[in-house]
């Protein structure tokens, strides 16, 4: 392959079917990249059993590695005694076997004949230098040769490190980097070629700090885990509980490497296991896959060892209230201040890992990046920090900082004793990103970020503190949305209410912008500045004006790392307690409910009948009237990690913003004329169990997506690629959909089918008397009411329905009791 | 009280291996062809006779339609190369409809309507799942609280047995795993070897590294439910398939089977036309209903009705064929009747066996019958629940 030419990626081989390897295999179906799967062959039965085994674990593993669970089906099993012959074909290979020089060295033996001539080969080694390896690749092909550092689990990790070696061609990287960018979604950081590069080499770092801290303060493990989550901006498994999750034997290799090739670093002597971690892990206490590390499960109960005792006890430690109270200090000066004036060892204790955290950044940054930029977004996409190290220094004030580190320094309280580069005393330095870019101290100027056309696709990439950001030019503003363009024919319109909900003046301030969009633009982008895309209804009324902006951290990406797991798991409870439907029901104002009803349809049905194609660009979260939005767009375009769903059902509601509706169309549509119950059943089941889609591709499974809507991969381009649907909708003439006047319905006959399946679920204890009701509705509502089966309706007799029926639920004092619950509490009620 | 004028005889009772539904062997098996098998052997086996003289074959099927739709039983025997002049109508009495083919078959010779019958059981729960491609319930079930049972799947009807009768999760559980060590015992034993006949699937499959059609061919002589793996333990850890407290569980419920089989009957004068020895004699059919919500419990009103019809005692009957709809339903109806567990189901039943709904009362009269020969016992009986609440008892003499 010459420089110039782009990379076509039509297949990829992964060598090595462990834990990482399968699971960059899985993302790379998700991708819709064909992969072959390579591991060993199997000594007996099947030769393929090992990597089929794998395959199949894939398909158990939560959260879950895969966008769609049948496409574990799509990954083309291999192994080096049969299959070598099929590397020819594999534009990129992607090697990710044990961290062992030696067993590396003999499959490269093996493999290096059978690749093709424009193979690139990378390895995901974390550890092992990326030169050496090269070493042992044969020459003539190490200029396709460098390596891709994925982080577990790499579906929903968005950092990838880029390293070359010496002899690496420069446009194969940047190639590569955009296939990683664009077709896999990942954020890339180049690294240097050293022990660990940057994401490991400072995070694992950052958790040796935190051991040598606790234990010279003689904090439990369970209280550094509240202190260091997300008190401080880190993802709720914290420390230890980190560590458990990757295992203390990884964690144990990854410190080692650092021990036994870093033997000049300053902090060497911290490169070590301490003794009681390294009798867990002999005693085969490894953490989560074993079941058993620094915490167990017994029963019901986590308990967590105690150093002292060297047993285990309930885990029961907390942040001491007078340190929360610090920690939730807003103005990063002050918190920072607080911190280290205090006396209290809690507070001591995160002063000190942070300084030496600090410490170790500044005068390794040289060495292991370009710049500064790319130490934060390495830790931040690859540890899933709100802030980079850098970030929060900058932001706590650099020079205050940077004079207490020289203090503590001076009297021996920091680790090592070595100063702080001379960089950081500058007289005229107040951090390291400003608005001409990033420190770099190799350089000693700001590096800008990269140039590369991949880049161009991200109008607004993730965002590094210091950097001016304004996001294009304001059509119009209310209390609810903000409409706005970027210099061409698209009017985009973001909503400013916490968590994006929806409420009366999101739906006056969407209306208006749909006015907008047709008389002066082309086309109407709905696309929020930070996911979720909207966690639903908001009926509760906004106070006309001091409707404040959503806040802006600088990491989104932080932040829904730290919230995947909990958002699979409990979807449908968060955008319930949205549904602040209690101030209404409690003032007895039903008939304000039933008018901001009526609105919603209103504004849904403008989005799918608007002049100019309307456009919903998802990220993150799109439940209930969210996910309403969505199915009446013209077109919706999401990113892999978007999840949407209709989940009134979960507080005693119905979905009325058109969701049955339309789900009711499509039913009928796909029948062609022929049985709609099958169809039906799959979108009754949905909303009747507020099923949420894990991802985008299962939502379309679930039907919330249609076949013509798009899966985008990385959420930095969402934007881009949602206006280019836009433009294309336009360009192609078009025109909104006819109204159907003439929609066959199940009718009654289909309600009383969908009542029998219900009936069996009450009669087996599955569900309520409540429950029950809830499920006749939407049946009656998705059925079409209690009309004959195979009559003819429109879309209003339909949206009457969802009303009607919606409005009978909420006057139910049980619908009012579920809705409150879950306001209080924010955990479902079932009566 | 009957009115018959002449004894009606089984001469012949053959019927397929069972398989597994909806992914055992004959989940490509088409039942109109199985159907068609069993006839064509069971006609193999009375080389007297002259197949014009069949007067009609009834078809016992629970879903009859897709596959099975259409009058199976006419296409069948057209398909089996009976001659275009013998009828043949598919009746549906859900888990009876077998045996209720043999019933009706019966019924005509003694009334003297006819001197040779086929009567015949026929389900593919692979093809065809149990309710139907195309469920559909009536509004006014949920009218009335009292109808709602119609609408119960046959997994609560069963919890609703084990609650009303307190038959506990222990006892559901060892007896699944003693149906599944009988049916062991009797298929290695070869029990069930002179009733089976073995079918020749043959399944067109692309062969998409070839590039052509493969056909692959099996022999289809073993039923493929029984399974040598269970124990009370691995019953045990199952949980409950219905409801969600329940006892009820997928390894103490029947199977989802694929099967067919064929009874050949014949009055004493046609029989000996043919130059055929009996194998039994048909003594009776009755059928009852209960309660739709406790269906499983069906057998205890129709066993003693039939008993009494045909004048014989309960103790007089030295082999029981109980279909196991649910260890359930089977053990409230034995404890409520006081049946001897050791007469019930020798050989396994339809928990280990499977159970083809339509098909299994002329699959279980196969078995009953060969049965009672080969251990030269004298009475014996077929009986089963059937859904929407009824219970149904065939009697048979061997020989």
């Amino acid at each position: 392959m010459s420089a110039k030419s782009p990379l076509l990626v039509r297949k990829v081989a992964v060598l090595g079917a462990g834990v990482m390897g399968a699971q960059i295999a899985a993302h790379l179906i998700n991708a819709n990249v064909p992969v072959v799967l390579f591991e060993l062959a199997a000594k007996e039965g099947d030769p393929n059993g090992n990597v089929l085994k794998a395959v199949a674990n894939l398909k158990k593993l939560e959260p879950s590695p895969l966008a769609t669970k049948d496409r574990a089906d799509l990954i083309e099993p291999a192994n080096y005694d049969q299959h070598l012959d099929r590397l020819a074909e594999c534009d990129i290979v992607i090697e990710a076997i044990s961290e062992r020089m030696d067993w590396k060295a003999d499959l490269y033996r093996k493999v290096a004949p059978h690749l093709g001539a424009h193979t690139i080969f990378a390895s995901n080694t974390s550890g092992l230098s990326i030169n050496s390896l090269a070493g042992v690749f044969p020459e003539a092909q190490r200029n396709r040769f460098c390596g891709v550092h994925f982080f577990n689990p790499p579906r929903y990790m968005h950092l990838v490190e880029l390293i070359a070696c010496s002899g690496t061609d420069a446009g194969i990287l940047d190639e590569l980097e955009r296939f990683l960018v664009t077709t896999l979604g990942k954020g890339v950081v180049r690294a240097k070629d050293t022990p660990n590069f940057i994401a490991n080499r400072v995070g694992v770092f950052s958790m040796l700090a935190t051991l040598h801290h606790a234990e010279r303060l003689g904090i439990g493990f369970d209280t550094v885990d509240a202190l260091t989550g997300p008190l401080v901006g880190r993802p709720k498994s914290a420390t230890f509980r980190t560590a458990d999750v990757v295992g203390l034997d990884t964690f144990a290799h990854v410190v080692h490497t650092m021990r036994d090739t870093l033997p000049e670093d300053p902090w060497h002597k911290y490169y070590a296991i301490p003794a009681w971690m390294q009798k867990l892990i002999e005693a085969g206490a490894l953490g989560q896959k074993t079941r058993k590390g620094v915490y167990q499960k017994v029963g019901r109960d986590i308990q967590v060892l105690e150093l002292k005792t060297g047993a285990y006890r309930v885990s029961d430690g907390k942040a001491d209230e007078a340190v929360v109270e610090i920690l939730k200090n807003k103005n990063a000066a002050e918190r920072f201040a607080q911190l280290h004036a205090s006396n209290h060892p809690q507070a001591q204790f995160i002063w000190s890992i942070f300084r030496d955290t600090f410490h170790y950044c500044a005068l390794h940054l040289e060495s292991i990046a370009h710049n500064a930029r790319d130490l934060d977004f390495a830790i931040r996409w690859g540890f899933g920090w709100d802030s980079g190290p850098f970030e929060i220094w900058q932001s706590a004030g650099w020079k205050q900082v940077a004079g207490w580190i020289d203090a503590d320094i001076a009297t021996g309280k920091t680790m090592v004793a070595a100063p702080l580069p001379a960089w950081v005393g500058e007289a005229s330095r107040n951090g390291v990103h400003g608005a001409t870019g990033s420190w770099a101290p190799a350089t000693q100027d700001y590096q800008s970020r990269s140039a590369l056309p991949v880049y161009r696709r991200q109008p607004f990439p993730d965002r590094l503190l210091g950097e001016e950001r304004t996001y294009g030019k304001t059509i119009f503003e209310t209390d609810g949305v903000r409409c706005w363009h970027m210099g061409d024919d698209i009017a985009i319109v973001s909503f400013k209410s916490r968590m994006h909900a929806i409420g009366d003046d999101v739906l006056q301030g969407v209306q208006q912008a749909i006015d907008e969009a047709e008389r002066n633009y082309a086309g109407l982008v709905i696309w929020q500045i930070e996911p979720p895309f909207s966690v639903g209804a908001n009926l509760k009324k906004t106070s006309g004006s001091g409707a404040k902006a959503p806040p802006a951290p600088p990491s989104a990406l932080g932040k829904l790392f730290k919230n995947f797991k909990r958002e699979a798991e409990s979807l449908a409870l968060k955008a319930a307690r949205q549904l602040g439907v209690a101030d209404q029901l409690m003032a007895g104002k039903l008939a304000e409910v039933e008018h901001l009803v009526e609105q919603f349809q209103v504004t849904t049905q403008m989005l799918k009948y608007s002049m100019v194609p309307t456009v919903a660009a998802v990220d993150g979260l799109a439940l209930g009237g969210g996910c309403e939005f969505i199915m009446h767009s013209d077109r919706a375009v999401a990113t892999l990690e978007s999840y949407i769903g209709l989940v009134e059902v979960g507080v005693g509601l119905l979905p009325a913003g058109g969701g049955c509706k339309e789900f009711t169309m499509r039913a009928a549509a796909e029948a062609k004329g022929g049985d709609i119950s099958p169809f039906l059943q799959k979108y009754f089941k949905a909303v009747a169990m507020a099923e949420v889609g894990r991802s985008a591709e299962h939502a379309r499974e679930l039907g919330y997506l249609r076949a013509t809507d798009r899966v985008v991969m990385n959420r930095f381009e969402l934007l881009e690629i949602a206006k280019a649907e836009a433009r294309a909708l336009a360009a192609a003439g078009y025109r909104p959909p006819l109204r159907a006047k003439a929609i066959p319905v199940l009718g009654r006959s289909g309600i009383s089918t969908i009542r029998a399946f219900v009936e069996n679920m009450h009669a087996g204890g599955h569900i309520s008397d409540h429950d029950r009701l809830i499920a006749a509705k939407v049946a009656t509502v998705m059925c079409g009411g209690d009309i004959e089966s195979g009559s003819l309706v429109d879309e209003q007799w339909l949206l009457d329905l969802e009303r009607q029926h919606f409005m009978e639920l909420i006057a139910t004092e049980k619908s009012q009791e579920r809705i409150e619950h879950m306001l209080k509490t924010g955990k479902p009620l079932r009566n | 009280m009957t009115r018959q004028v002449q004894d009606a005889y089984i001469v012949v009772a053959t019927r397929t291996a069972v398989g597994k539904a909806p992914r055992g062997m004959y989940k490509n098996t088409r039942p109109d062809d199985l159907l068609a098998h069993v006839i064509r052997s069971a006609i193999a086996q009375c080389p007297g006779l002259d197949p014009r003289e069949i007067g009609d074959v009834i078809a016992g099927c629970a879903m009859p339609e897709g596959e099975q739709g259409m009058n199976v039983a006419r296409i069948g025997l057209l398909l089996a190369g009976l001659p275009d002049t013998v009828p043949g109508m598919t009746i549906n009495r859900f888990c009876s409809s077998g045996l209720q083919a043999v019933a009706d078959a019966a019924a005509r010779i003694r009334l003297g309507e006819a001197e040779v019958m086929i009567a015949a059981g026929i389900e593919s729960m692979s093809m065809v799942p149990m309710g139907g491609n195309k469920p559909s319930f009536s509004p006014a079930i949920f009218e009335k609280d009292e109808n709602v049972a119609i609408a119960y799947g046959m997994g609560i009807t069963a919890e609703r047995v084990a609650a009303q009768w307190k038959i506990n999760r222990e006892d559901q559980d060892l007896f699944a795993a003693e149906s599944h060590r009988r049916a062991n015992w009797a298929t290695d034993a070869g029990e069930f070897r002179d009733e089976i006949s073995p079918y020749a699937i043959s399944e067109r499959l692309p062969d998409l590294e070839r590039r052509q059609i493969a056909v692959r061919t099996r022999r289809a002589e073993q039923d493929e439910g029984p399974r040598r793996d269970t124990s009370v333990e691995a019953l045990a850890k199952l949980k409950p398939a219905f409801a969600a407290k329940g006892s009820v569980t997928a390894g103490n419920s029947s199977q989802m089977s694929d099967g067919a089989a064929a009874v050949v009957l014949m009055s004493e004068a046609a029989m000996k036309r043919c130059k055929l020895e009996p194998l039994g004699r048909f003594l009776g059919y009755a059928v009852a209903g209960v309660a739709p919500e406790v269906m499983g419990i069906g057998p205890v009103q129709a066993i003693p009705k039939v008993l009494a019809q045909a004048g014989l005692k309960q103790e007089q009957l030295d082999w029981i064929e109980l279909n196991e709809a649910f260890a359930a339903q089977s053990l409230a109806v034995m404890r409520e009747l006081g049946l001897d567990p050791a007469k019930v189901n020798p050989l396994g039943g339809a928990i280990a066996l499977g159970h083809p709904l339509g098909a299994t009362g002329a699959i279980r009269t196969a078995t009953l019958l060969h049965g009672l020969r080969r251990h030269k016992k004298q009475y014996g009986m077929v009986t089963m629940c059937i859904g929407t609440g009824m219970g149904a008892a065939g009697l048979f003499e061997a020989l």
